[in-house]
């Protein structure tokens, strides 16, 4: 029971610091499970990484899958509700807190703040989880690619997620 | 209602188009998080407002922004608040459980064959594939909001700031927004005040 009690207070713990979203937590959540704690290693996370991106869903999946991967249906279930619980009751308490303020400038204040924050937290994200994840050129290339395309036209990011698994599969990232 | 008071602060109303069950709310939930690829945000939009027409835009947005600002995974926290709006916390719990639920059983079941095809090469090249384009996602995401920066571009002061923190000094997430928050937290009063 050691591991899973470690898994569910570690995961509680990060949900509280989440600002910015999951994406945001994702060089914490790989520095802890394959580091750290040694929970997987860094090939297996990268693997649930993408499955995560693949599969319909909100992108906490990852953590789901570690839980998986600690300790099977039980784990990732707990792995879930543990990313999940504590910001759940911050955000039912805070979003009455908001809605009962009436400072309008202070309500904005907030949400430019936490907008700032969490652009920073999200890039720097993208960059250490790349410097870990791409091995080689042509992955770098690709996610270069991605940016390009997501920022400069309308395509659909599944189109992108096939792209990729077709140029994977090809043997060529 | 004169000089009576009520212990938790009231929230107003939402211009509700539509009540929902809890059992709606879950069903509602189920469908967002199933249809969900690349991203759920965009189908809880669609989904929430034009289809099922359960609340405007206007106020979609304005939870968004209350869910934003909590840590925590996104879309969960709207899960949260809309259906505590709606029907308290049963209404919370139900539209939590609803986007989740189903999502799991998937990639638990994606799992299941990872474990067996994993050593397979084209699998390999297939999720190197998939992850290399996933992290150019998340910057892409990031990239789009610092567009809205350049409006105040005292702000990006404070991007720069928790990326160097971040990135450069690899501080742990919890003190980068310790260290950050102050300076944001002014230059986004004075943004506010413009």
């Amino acid at each position: 029971m050691g591991i899973l009690f470690s898994l569910f207070l570690k995961l509680s713990a990060f949900s509280l610091i989440a600002f910015g979203g999951i994406n945001a937590l994702l060089p914490s959540l790989l520095e802890l499970s394959v580091y750290q704690e040694r929970w997987i290693d860094l090939q297996t996370f990268a693997d649930y990484f993408a499955i995560a991106q693949a599969a319909p869903g909100p992108n906490f999946m990852t953590v789901t899958l570690i839980g998986w991967h600690v300790g099977g249906v039980l784990g990732a279930l707990l792995a879930t509700f543990a990313i999940a619980w504590p910001s759940s009751i911050l955000v039912y308490f805070v979003q009455r807190l908001i809605l009962s303020m009436n400072d309008e400038q202070k309500k904005k204040a907030i949400q430019y703040a936490a907008a700032a924050l969490a652009i920073g937290l999200v890039l720097s994200s993208a960059w250490q989880i790349a410097l870990q994840i791409n091995r080689s050129y042509a992955a770098y290339g690709l996610t270069l690619l991605t940016i390009g395309l997501t920022v400069f036209t309308r395509w659909h990011p599944l189109y992108l997620i096939a792209l990729g698994a077709a140029l994977g599969t090809m043997g060529l990232i | 209602m004169v000089g009576s008071k009520t212990s938790a602060p009231p929230i107003p109303a939402l211009t509700l188009l539509k009540t929902l069950t809890p059992t709606e709310l879950f069903i509602t939930f189920s469908k967002i998080g199933m249809s969900g690829f690349g991203g759920v945000l965009p189908w809880a939009r669609r989904t929430l407002v034009e289809q099922d027409k359960v609340l405007s835009s206007e106020e979609f947005s304005a939870i968004l922004g209350i869910c934003q600002i909590v840590p925590g995974p996104n879309i969960l926290n709207l899960a949260v608040c809309i259906g505590s709006r709606l029907c308290g916390a049963k209404g919370a719990f139900a539209a939590a459980l609803g986007l989740t639920l189903g999502p799991i059983c998937i990639v638990m079941l994606l799992a299941v064959l990872y474990q067996h095809y994993s050593n397979l090469e084209s699998v390999q090249g297939l999720l190197r594939g998939i992850s290399a384009v996933g992290v150019g996602l998340i910057a892409s995401t990031g990239i789009k909001m610092l567009r809205d920066e350049f409006q105040y571009p005292a702000m990006l002061l404070v991007v720069a700031l928790t990326v160097t923190a971040a990135s450069y000094f690899h501080l742990g997430l919890g003190w980068v927004v310790l260290l950050v928050s102050p300076l944001a937290l002014l230059l986004a009063f004075k943004k506010a005040r413009k």
